[in-house]
């Protein structure tokens, strides 16, 4: 507890909490639109939902590059959140849960990227095989989860 | 209205779902009348199948957001910012109906002031989310 104590004493975290919060927070809701959005985007092309005429590598291509930009942004203004109460955040379940769905999103990812996506060419057009089906699927069901319990944070 | 205390933010939950996905879609259309993006599909079909989401998106915006505002009216109702929010909207849905139109005519070119307009769009949805947000930082007392 050491070091989130300090953490939330210097005084970067002093001046998000005592005035710059609700400019973090609105911005932290902007950035997390771009990341959830153009990651649904792509796994609704994985779950052969949308976009079924245009290649998965193209509009992955293409979405992705934003998803980072905007993952940046929301960890910059997610962290600045977490250093004006470090203590009392990281004991609070929604946070933990939502920590751990990030989590679960990034090992989803790695393993699409690592595993499933090295055999795109046979699938880039048309209906994707269940392994991108479900991995789609997973990561949907991961960043709704890290919305809802990102929201319910501020109500415990 | 009475409302059990996981209602709030469960509604909250799917009011910044239905966001993300405009915001996106808003982005992928802006993009379009830049030329990149996802360029390969024409500026009118891909117009039309991202402006009709937008479309869809707000109307699930506007049941959760009625039913936010039901939730806790005085919050809302006497608070500048949301009418700040509501303007902002209804620019960011007459340009957008305008861009629709526009993209509807199959140009060969898409002149400056569509351009412009779309990249205007963005900055809208983005105040649209930031006077959002701060609806619950206003104190109007």
């Amino acid at each position: 507890m050491n070091f989130l104590e300090w953490l939330q004493n210097t005084s970067l975290a002093v001046a998000v909490g005592e005035s710059w919060f609700p400019w973090v927070e609105a911005a932290h809701v902007v950035f997390l639109a771009a990341v959830a959005g153009t990651i649904f985007t792509v796994d609704a092309r994985l779950m052969g939902f949308a976009s079924k005429q245009m290649r998965i590598s193209y509009l992955a291509q293409h979405m992705l590059p934003w998803t980072w930009a905007a993952f940046i942004g929301a960890v910059i203004t997610g962290g600045l959140m977490f250093m004006a109460n470090a203590v009392g955040y990281a004991t609070k379940a929604p946070f933990l849960i939502k920590m751990g769905l990030l989590l679960g999103a990034g090992l989803n990812m790695v393993y699409f990227q690592l595993v499933t996506y090295r055999g795109v060419a046979g699938w880039d057009v048309g209906r994707p095989p269940a392994a991108a089906r479900t991995a789609g699927f997973i990561s949907m069901v991961c960043w709704i989860g890290v919305v809802a319990f990102g929201r319910w944070i501020g109500f415990v | 209205m009475q409302l059990s205390t996981w209602a709030i933010p469960a509604i909250q939950t799917v009011h910044i779902l239905a966001l993300a996905l405009l915001f996106t879609a808003a982005l992928i259309v802006a993009l379009r009348f830049w030329g990149k993006g996802l360029a390969v599909e024409p500026l009118h079909l891909l117009a039309r199948r991202f402006i009709r989401t937008i479309w869809l998106l707000l109307v699930v915006l506007a049941v959760t957001g009625i039913l936010l505002i039901t939730a806790e009216p005085f919050r809302t109702i006497s608070n500048p910012v949301f009418y700040l929010k509501m303007i902002l909207l209804l620019v960011a849905v007459g340009i957008t109906a305008w861009l629709s139109v526009v993209s509807s005519r199959q140009l060969d070119r898409v002149a400056a002031p569509h351009r412009i307009a779309a990249a205007f769009t963005m900055l809208l949805w983005i105040g649209i989310m930031f006077a959002g947000r701060f609806i619950a930082y206003y104190d109007p007392y």
